[in-house]
């Protein structure tokens, strides 16, 4: 929850989409954003373990975003993107259906999850952010990696 | 002053400074005499004297002063470097060892410096004065031999600090039958039981004179021991031959080194420096690696990280440069090949240095054993010669941080089982000192270590019994097994042949571990032993983790990498030369069985099941294991070095990937892990 409690009460955030709804995650995570690429599958992984990129020389494993939270798989289109952000102390990629832009909340602004799930795994959202007439799902970047939980 | 940005700086020189005292003290032990080693002992104390004052550390100071005034006797020749100083001085390191880790760990006064300080002290002034006395009275005989044996300020020092740690301190005078032949042998078996119960700190008559029977019926010896005194009479009177044991404990000794007992530790003294001297002639004429060592290059400390991002970029150097080349190559621009050309050259060498940067001798590992061994051994009442070769043979730095664990494991195996008591090997006609050699040198595209002992060896037939009973193996087969896969079963995890576990080894995890390692480095491991005569493990390591030669293989769409080290060759064949056992799809190479692992399915790739008659087929025949297996594959992309990447931190410990590498067009190739494929 720290991510949400940011200074001047408000947060930055970076939003994306899968499928129809809006997601957003703590800009200060992120390190990049990159067109769609190459992706290397790895054997033995879990379905939402894409595979590795090559980014600028290192390898990086990249999760496809869709399938960790439970949603359907759909064709990526072209304005697919791989977020690049820093997670438990490692830099994975995620890959989003769109990035739509960056914008800044209030944190008075922000709900606790619970209470509007909506069959999605409620352990990866740490909560909702609403914005004019717009409502955003924010994902904690941690526990998504947190491959242990799979 | 803000000393704490020198912190690591001094915590570095420190432990460096370390090493050198230890190594050093250890060739003072088998050079008393030696004014270089001294020397290196000297500047090394005063080093860290002076950075430890200069950053606070009183205790460290104080102690390394004390080391200097004991160094600097020895030095002038005025103190002779005895067991007594040398172990004072190993307990000098050791304590140092434990106040620059209490610098490092930031809690302080744990450590207590004091008593040693005063042992130093005690050393410095004890025997100043009797080798000064041994000019004025030179002439004193062994017929001084009174019912009170003699100790000089120096012994009395070591009994006093025994008894303050509640050890017990006996004056034993042992009579030998009247009429005994070879006196001698049973003094030597009297010294030999005693040096099992505890320490000897004297003899009277010298050990010297006991082994040329230079001694009437009797001798007396002063013994420093945790055990009883009825349990120390039993054990010299089991002894043939021997009549009478009278034990009489040491009082705290504060006054006992006046003058007579003086005169008599003169003698001893000269006699010591006569030997000393016989044996400093025939030192003086080998040549002397301290001072080789002193001379020394400009070196550069770099921090390990810096040394890393230069690789990669180094790395990622190497695989722009081949895309610019397939540009240049597709596009046929001749101009911009040949500038490549020009590049590729640089690169090439470029990458050669990076690669030697990080290499570093092997000796950094090697070079804390010589004190181990002799710790071990003599806690274990053994006699063991450590012989060290290539010391400055060269390995990958991230091998090298790797490699000290199994070798600890391999020369704790060699002194716990390999070498024997002496005894036993007088009895076996065999020198009483064991030996161990541990040798490095490069092997082609190969570094070798090897640990050898002249101990007992491996008896297969106790190999075999353990796995029996284990459950390792079946009698049947046993049966079938040659001499070399018996001697692969210590290698197997759950094994160990000690009789008895020892906390030095016998855990029976010792050799596997040791196993899992070696091959983690892309190493193999040989082991072969003569009963009677010893052991030999062999490890071969590559020079470079970073970057190796590899196949380039295709199933389906994916490519994978396969390291070169581990293929034994490739081969083709037609689906009618697949044959099935049990299920098991194997195929015939030269005469042995191989089974058959379809590689796409085992990836999680959907891959033909069935073949046309004539299709031609790939197999990689790789070294997985003990065992050969055959990949099938669809199709052989080439032979290329690449750089290895790790997968990262989310991704590791999947089965059959060892890791990534990049190619020229920047696609990921994963490289497979065939130890997990069999």
């Amino acid at each position: 929850m720290s991510e949400i409690e940011n200074v001047n009460n408000e947060l930055k955030l970076i939003i994306f989409k899968l499928g129809r709804e809006e997601y957003g995650m703590d800009i200060l995570r992120v390190q990049e954003i990159k067109r769609m690429m190459s992706i290397t599958r790895v054997p033995s992984t879990p379905p939402f373990i894409k595979g590795v990129i090559n980014l600028r020389g290192s390898v990086l494993p990249v999760i496809d975003l869709r399938t960790r939270l439970g949603l359907a798989e759909t064709e990526l289109r072209d304005a697919a993107r791989i977020i690049v952000i820093l997670a438990n102390e490692t830099t994975v990629g995620f890959i989003v259906d769109e990035v739509v832009e960056v914008t800044t909340i209030d944190t008075k602004n922000v709900e606790v999850a619970h209470a509007l799930s909506t069959g999605l795994s409620t352990e990866y959202i740490s909560g909702i952010a609403k914005a004019d007439n717009r409502l955003f799902i924010m994902l904690s970047p941690d526990s998504i990696v947190n491959i242990q939980q799979a | 002053m803000d000393v704490n940005q020198y912190l690591g700086i001094f915590l570095e020189e420190a432990r460096e400074h370390l090493q050198t005292l230890n190594r050093c003290v250890l060739d003072l032990e088998h050079d008393p005499g030696n004014l270089q080693i001294l020397d290196e002992i000297f500047r090394s104390a005063h080093t860290i004297k002076g950075m430890s004052a200069t950053m606070g550390y009183a205790a460290i100071a104080e102690l390394t002063h004390e080391m200097e005034n004991v160094l600097d006797l020895l030095r002038k020749g005025t103190l002779k470097a005895h067991a007594g100083i040398i172990d004072t001085l190993f307990q000098c390191v050791d304590r140092l060892e434990q106040l620059v880790e209490e610098v490092v760990s930031g809690q302080s006064g744990g450590v207590e410096v004091a008593a040693l300080s005063a042992k130093l002290a005690a050393l410095a002034k004890g025997e100043a004065e009797p080798v000064a006395l041994q000019v004025a009275e030179p002439v004193a005989t062994n017929e001084t031999v009174t019912a009170e044996i003699a100790l000089n300020e120096t012994e009395a020092q070591l009994v006093n600090s025994a008894l303050a740690q509640g050890m017990q301190v006996f004056q034993l005078k042992i009579g030998i039958r009247e009429g005994t032949l070879l006196k001698s042998v049973r003094a030597y078996m009297a010294m030999k039981a005693l040096d099992e119960l505890g320490d000897v700190i004297k003899t009277d008559p010298l050990v010297e004179e006991l082994e040329k029977d230079n001694f009437g019926q009797e001798f007396s010896v002063v013994l420093v021991t945790e055990s009883a005194a009825d349990k120390v009479r039993d054990v010299i009177l089991s002894i043939a031959e021997i009549e009478t044991v009278i034990a009489i404990p040491c009082a705290s000794t504060e006054t006992q080194a006046n003058l007579p007992k003086v005169a008599e530790q003169a003698t001893a003294t000269a006699a010591a420096t006569a030997v000393e001297q016989t044996r400093e002639a025939v030192k003086e004429t080998k040549t002397d690696p301290a001072a080789a060592k002193a001379k020394g290059r400009a070196l550069l400390r770099v921090d390990a990280e810096k040394l890393d991002s230069l690789l990669n970029l180094v790395g990622e150097l190497v695989i722009n440069k081949t895309r610019l080349q397939q540009i240049g190559l597709s596009n046929q621009l001749q101009e911009l090949s040949e500038a490549i050309e020009q590049m590729d050259r640089v690169t090439t060498d470029l990458q050669g240095v990076v690669m030697k940067l990080r290499m570093v001798p092997v000796g950094q590992v090697f070079n804390r054993f010589p004190r181990m061994v002799r710790d071990l051994s003599h806690s274990l009442g053994k006699e063991i010669n450590l012989i060290i070769q290539g010391e400055e043979t060269e390995l990958d730095r991230t091998v090298i941080d790797e490699i000290g664990d199994p070798l600890v494991h391999l020369l704790r195996n060699s002194i716990d089982h390999g070498i024997e008591k002496p005894a036993d090997r007088t009895a076996a006609g065999k020198n009483p000192v064991g030996e161990i050699r541990l040798i490095a040198r490069h092997e082609g595209n190969h570094v070798l270590l090897m640990v050898s002992d002249d101990g007992k060896g491996l008896r297969a037939e106790a190999i075999k019994q353990k796995a029996l009973e284990k459950g390792l193996v079946t009698k049947a087969e046993l049966d079938v097994m040659d001499p070399n896969d018996v001697m692969r079963l210590i290698f197997m995890s759950g094994f160990s042949t000690a009789e008895t576990v020892t906390d030095v080894s016998g855990r029976g995890v010792g050799m596997d571990v040791v196993r899992t390692k070696i091959e983690a480095l892309g190493g193999t491991l040989e082991l072969d032993s003569t009963p009677g005569q010893g052991t030999r493990v062999r490890i071969r390591l590559p020079l470079t983790l970073a970057i190796i030669q590899a196949l380039l293989i295709q199933v389906q769409a994916e490519t994978y990498a396969i390291p070169l080290g581990s293929i034994d060759s490739t081969i083709n064949i037609v689906p009618g030369d697949i044959r099935t056992i049990q299920q098991q799809e194997v195929i015939l190479l030269r005469g042995q069985i191989i089974p058959l692992v379809r590689l796409g399915r085992r990836l999680g790739i959907a891959q033909a099941i069935d073949f046309d008659a004539e299709q031609e087929l790939y197999v990689v025949i790789v070294q997985s294991g003990d065992n050969k297996i055959g990949l099938l594959v669809d199709s052989l992309v080439g032979q290329q070095e690449i750089v290895i990447k790790s997968l990262g931190t989310i991704l590791t410990g999947i089965k059959q990937i060892a890791g990534a590498t990049i190619l020229g067009d920047g696609q990921v190739v994963l490289i497979l892990d065939v130890n997990s494929l069999g």
